[in-house]
């Protein structure tokens, strides 16, 4: 599954809403009524989902879900090509 | 000692420990049972995924090793057996298995016997000793809710100071601080610290301050009561029936009540018949209800199910690990689970938490997850200079993992009520 599907089930599971209704210009807070529990909860969830690590000041410039989407594979590419170097 | 299949209804003072490990009065139950057979070698047969740590715990004995029981004859021994004084449990006598009701009390079995009966595992082998040796009623005190401990913690406090050798004051006791009763009826250890405008009241029972305890001024402990090493009485009024266990410190009010250890209470706020687990930290006025404003009896989350203890006083039972904010209130016989994050709401806590799940503002949520909570439990423990080792890790990995479900379940149901699409 592609992140942009992951990153989409996750925020619908937690918010309890319809994968459609998330679009990536979806504003978090304007759009989908995210509440501070479910910004605690989905940072919790994309790092387990993803084994990564989101600083909460990273986290908090992330106010769209394309911008969400976007700082994950950003992330991932980062931590591939450090495990590259590595190996 | 073993560990039968009612475990789970000690739950959540049992996720993390043996049930032979609970404290009741002084010492654990498994003390309590060694201290009648000093000296005798001890095999212990417990849950699987509590062995690693529990091999910590009791370094050289035999854990889970069904073929040490081959080589002698042996006393099994159920750990949820409050043993008292006048229970007559010995080594010596005939063949026999002792029952309370259903439950296996304690098995005499040779080992001619022990060899015919051994299976798979130890419950199976368990089974067949009582098929095979002659059965009897016993009266036997077997630890069956997590209240049951609570109300046996005066007696068994009681118990425990009489099994000590030296009675008196051995430690700095201060010239304003003053013992209602007998002095023969407290005990005051070499390296413990009572200091000015304390007071120790023994006139109903007991009290023991074991090594390294410091009792600050204007606290007041009423016996029966004991307080474990290296804990701080901090201007509480410490009522009776109370057991503190090693390195907590302690506040406001107690009474009734057993924090097993390493856990914190410093402030105001009213803990009362309770069972704290270790490495509890109960924030500022966090205050739990032990009475009904209708004085019925109090129901207790077990097992999935809300049982009647049949008590009208019945405090909460909080698993290791977990925190309570500022301003708590836990309702009437509340149960939360291990490494569980309240939050107050203003309102009395639900009657059940569960393990690894946050309550916050009248909803139940995953919160930073598992991840950043073993974190936070790391630095707790390094702040009493212990490290949290990679076996309470995996155990907290496989607790995470058991409870999946039960907090699932009360998460979705939250997130449903709060879009409005729920009940």
């Amino acid at each position: 599954m592609s992140v942009e599907k992951r990153v989409k089930s996750i925020i619908a599971e937690i918010l309890g809403l319809d994968k459609e209704e998330i679009k990536r210009d979806s504003i978090f807070v304007d759009n989908l009524g995210v509440e501070s529990l479910d910004v605690v909860e989905m940072i919790a969830a994309m790092e387990e989902e993803f084994d990564i690590e989101i600083p909460d000041e990273e986290a908090e410039r992330n106010v769209t879900v394309g911008q969400a989407i976007d700082y994950i594979k950003e992330k991932l590419k980062k931590k591939r090509a450090s495990k590259g170097k590595k190996d | 000692m073993f560990e039968d299949e009612k475990y789970e209804e000690l739950f959540p003072l049992s996720m993390t420990h043996a049930t032979f490990e609970l404290r009741c009065g002084y010492t654990t139950l498994l003390e309590k049972i060694l201290r009648r057979f000093p000296g005798v070698g001890v095999s212990y047969f417990l849950r699987d995924y509590l062995t690693p740590i529990f091999k910590r715990r009791v370094r050289g004995e035999a854990i889970n090793n069904l073929n040490i029981l081959k080589k002698d004859d042996f006393l099994l021994v159920n750990g949820r057996w409050l043993l008292s004084e006048r229970d007559k449990l010995t080594l010596e006598g005939d063949e026999e298995v002792g029952l309370y009701g259903q439950d296996i009390a304690f098995a005499r079995v040779r080992q001619n016997t022990i060899k015919g009966c051994l299976a798979e595992n130890f419950t199976k082998f368990l089974n067949n000793v009582k098929d095979k040796v002659e059965a009897k009623e016993v009266e036997a005190n077997l630890i069956s809710y997590p209240w049951n401990l609570v109300n046996n913690n005066p007696k068994a406090i009681e118990e425990d100071f009489k099994a000590f050798e030296k009675k008196g004051v051995f430690g700095k006791f201060s010239p304003q601080a003053i013992i209602e009763g007998k002095e023969e009826n407290v005990f005051i250890a070499e390296t413990a610290d009572v200091q000015p405008f304390a007071v120790l009241d023994a006139t109903h029972g007991p009290i023991i301050l074991d090594e390294g305890v410091k009792v600050f001024p204007f606290s007041r402990i009423e016996g029966p009561a004991s307080v474990g090493r290296d804990t701080q009485i901090l201007r509480a009024n410490i009522r009776e029936g109370t057991s503190i266990g090693p390195v907590c410190r302690v506040g406001g009010e107690v009474e009734a009540s057993i924090i097993h250890g390493y856990s914190n209470k410093y402030h105001t706020g009213f803990l009362g018949h309770a069972y704290v687990g270790e490495w509890v930290n109960l924030g500022a006025l966090t205050t739990n209800s032990d009475l009904k404003n209708d004085y019925s009896t109090v129901e207790v989350h077990i097992k999935g199910k809300l049982i009647d203890s049949g008590d009208t006083k019945v405090g909460c039972f909080i698993g290791d690990h977990t925190k309570t904010s500022v301003g708590c209130l836990l309702n009437t016989g509340a149960v939360i689970g291990v490494m569980s994050n309240v939050i107050a709401s203003g309102e009395p806590s639900p009657k059940f938490i569960p393990s690894f799940c946050w309550y916050f503002r009248g909803r139940f949520s995953k919160g930073w997850g598992f991840r950043r909570m073993i974190e936070t439990e790391r630095v707790v423990m390094d702040r009493r200079g212990i490290s949290l080792t990679e076996e309470e890790v995996t155990l907290f990995q496989t607790l995470y993992d058991l409870t999946r479900e039960e907090r699932e379940t009360l998460i979705k149901r939250s997130r449903a009520k709060l879009r409005g699409k729920g009940e």
